[in-house]
């Protein structure tokens, strides 16, 4: 269902909170009170530099009815997903406190904070270890006139609970906003591995919020395959002693694809690992943008934390921004950090074809190893299998590779 | 099979090579010896078609086609192999299936039929044995984390499974200890045959004494100063380079 009146996405504010929960109202209050401040962001933003939303901020959007994502697998046992509209209404309690983002949220998390209608919950209990993955998949709206969604997902993993979440965004219309919000709450020793695809993402902006207590594991590997415009945050805050993330990216692009990624590790608490791997290929006329931070609090000490963003650019007319970028106030930490931007490796590419492997294919075979290395990490083998293959899909000679592999 | 004649080459402006002239019969096995920095490298790149190799003068015939204008991988298809000194780490590609890439696009320029995955299985099996390589290591990703004699085997069974006319074994013997060079050296021999031909570089006689070659050409300075048979080897393991040289200049 499409509403009919088309409103910039600041327009479509409304001047009061009426409906839900005291404390609701009051957040979202907050949220449109900062955008009605900060506005939305621009080129002089820094986080935004180099990624410009001003025709989006300019655009009439209708609003889609689209903000709560499609379970496309089975349900396991143990686990509930409910739709956050319905525990609104019927027991708001369970939610206070865990779709504030800790805070204070701004910009596009602000907009969504502010408008979401529903989504969905996904609480795995705790001590329930689930095995098999939950699938969601968000809806590509039909519309071919502008509109915007505000899909919005809360995932609780309790105690010493497991969880394998895909979550997957398609569609190539680009003028379709979505706005999308999750949020990740993993208690003591709990795990989970993330996966987010991308495939021909339009029009995307996305955030991942992720809070960790103590000895929790969680691995977020989101594979970006061609974009209109994406940014996409990933925040990982280590509240928990002895917690741990890693943050892995490919991306994949071509033709005129701007993608962003942005990714944030705070360490609060000492003795915590942290890792971010992003890796991209950027081809054709794409622009791929990185921007990664650590922050080690003061009391964080034993903290260890890497960070590594590669790319290979295989055309003159691409585009890579590159910034990993480290903020330590802890003295005992180990920390790394590293960039690169370049071609593939003479010596290699040479030694394929001295065997016999034509210029074209061991280029490919090349491409594909630099993604799939990050892909690999995924544990789910099926998951890892179906990466693999989204990636061959896509990559020049694909098949061949497959036949070969 | 191959015929090297007047061959001058430059890297970044610098002669390299000077005149090399050459001759390669199917069957034979030359060895090309000579000290640091003679050229004898440069000349295995050129033959296998790298980059930054710039002919200035001269040409190099293989089975009557000019060499020299092929791509690499033309020239691997038609049956020319380099055994690198410096085989490089391919980080996320399993060396069975590149493997299995590089001979079927060789096959199919030949007009045969794509090897279906398990008669690739029992060839590659079959041809590790021969040196030694162990099945795991073929199953590894290319050269990566291999030690120095296992990529050097690894050169060598790439080469049994390519099956190649012309043979280029770049230093195959460096990096080796006296057990790892015979196991290779083994492994060379057993892919002597009337219809192939090998120029083995190598900076030391010691290889020779396995691997014995027909012909002894010394390069030196980017030129052939002396050719003979094995016994020149010989003469340059007692004697030294600057001797030949010295000799060489009378």
């Amino acid at each position: 269902m499409t509403e009919a009146s088309r409103q910039t996405l600041l327009e479509s504010l409304p001047s009061s909170f009426d409906t839900g929960p005291d404390w609701l109202r009051a957040l979202r209050g907050r949220a449109s009170e900062a955008l009605r401040e900060q506005g939305l962001p621009t080129k002089r933003t820094e986080a935004w530099r180099f990624t410009p939303v001003r025709s989006v901020v300019d655009t009439e959007f209708s609003r889609e009815d689209k903000d709560v994502p499609a379970l496309v697998s089975e349900l396991p046992a143990g686990v509930s997903i409910r739709s956050l509209k319905e525990v609104l209404e019927t027991q708001p309690q369970l939610l206070e406190g865990r779709l504030d983002l800790g805070g204070a949220p701004s910009h596009f998390a602000a907009l969504n904070t502010a408008l979401f209608r529903d989504g969905l919950w996904i609480d795995v209990p705790k001590g329930t270890v689930v095995q098999a993955p939950i699938e969601i998949a968000h809806a590509v709206p039909s519309s071919s006139a502008p509109g915007v969604a505000y899909p919005r997902v809360l995932v609780t993993v309790g105690e010493s609970a497991e969880l394998t979440l895909i979550e997957a965004y398609s569609g190539d219309e680009s003028r379709q906003l979505s706005n999308s919000l999750v949020e990740v709450d993993l208690g003591r020793d709990a795990k989970m591995s993330h996966v987010r695809v991308h495939e021909n993402a339009g029009l995307q902006v996305g955030r991942v919020d992720v809070r960790q207590g103590p000895d929790s594991r969680y691995r977020s590997t989101v594979v970006t395959l061609g974009g209109a415009l994406l940014r996409f945050d990933v925040r990982c805050l280590l509240q928990g002693k002895g917690a741990e993330c890693e943050l892995d990216g490919v991306y994949l692009i071509d033709g005129d694809d701007h993608v962003d990624h942005h990714t944030l590790v705070e360490h609060q608490a000492p003795n915590c690992r942290s890792g971010q791997t992003y890796r991209g290929i950027v081809s054709g006329k794409a622009t791929a943008v990185f921007d990664g931070v650590v922050m080690v609090h003061r009391d964080a000490q034993k903290t260890e934390a890497h960070q590594e963003n590669r790319n290979l650019l295989l055309s003159d007319m691409a585009t890579v921004h590159t910034k990993p970028h480290l903020e330590i106030d802890a003295d005992d930490v180990i920390c790394s950090h590293g960039a690169t931007v370049g071609s593939l490796d003479e010596d290699q590419l040479f030694y394929l074809r001295a065997r016999g492997v034509p210029e074209d294919f061991a280029l490919a075979m090349l491409t594909y190893a630099f993604l799939e290395s990050i892909v690999d990490r995924v544990s789910h083998e099926p998951t890892r299998l179906r990466m693999r293959e989204a990636l061959l899909s896509r990559i020049p000679h694909g098949d061949e590779i497959r036949g070969v592999t | 099979m191959l015929k090297i004649e007047d061959l001058h080459v430059e890297v970044d402006g610098k002669p390299i090579l000077k005149g090399i002239n050459l001759e390669l019969e199917a069957g034979q096995v030359h060895a090309v010896m000579g000290p640091n920095g003679s050229g004898k490298s440069t000349l295995a790149y050129v033959l296998a078609g790298r980059d930054g190799y710039e002919v200035t003068k001269g040409s190099v015939t293989y089975k009557g086609q000019d060499l020299l204008e092929m791509a690499p991988e033309l020239r691997a298809a038609e049956g020319v192999f380099l055994g690198f000194q410096y085989p490089v780490a391919i980080p996320g590609v399993s060396n069975i299936y590149f493997l299995k890439a590089a001979l079927n696009a060789i096959r199919k320029h030949r007009g045969e039929d794509p090897l279906d995955a398990i008669d690739f299985m029992k060839l590659s099996k079959k041809k590790a044995a021969l040196v030694q390589l162990p099945d795991e290591l073929t199953k590894r990703s290319v050269n990566d984390g291999f030690s120095g004699g296992e990529k050097k085997r690894n050169e060598i069974f790439q080469m049994a499974m390519l099956e190649p006319s012309l043979a280029v074994l770049d230093e195959t013997d460096s990096g080796l200890d006296i057990d790892a060079l015979k196991v290779v050296a083994e492994g060379v021999n057993s892919l002597r045959a009337p219809d192939r031909a090998m120029l083995v570089i190598t900076h030391y006689q010691r290889l020779l004494d396995y691997i014995v070659p027909d012909v002894v050409h010394v390069l030196i300075n980017g030129q052939i100063v002396r050719t003979g048979d094995k016994e020149l080897a010989k003469q340059l393991e007692l004697e030294g380079y600057s001797e030949v040289r010295d000799a060489s200049q009378l």
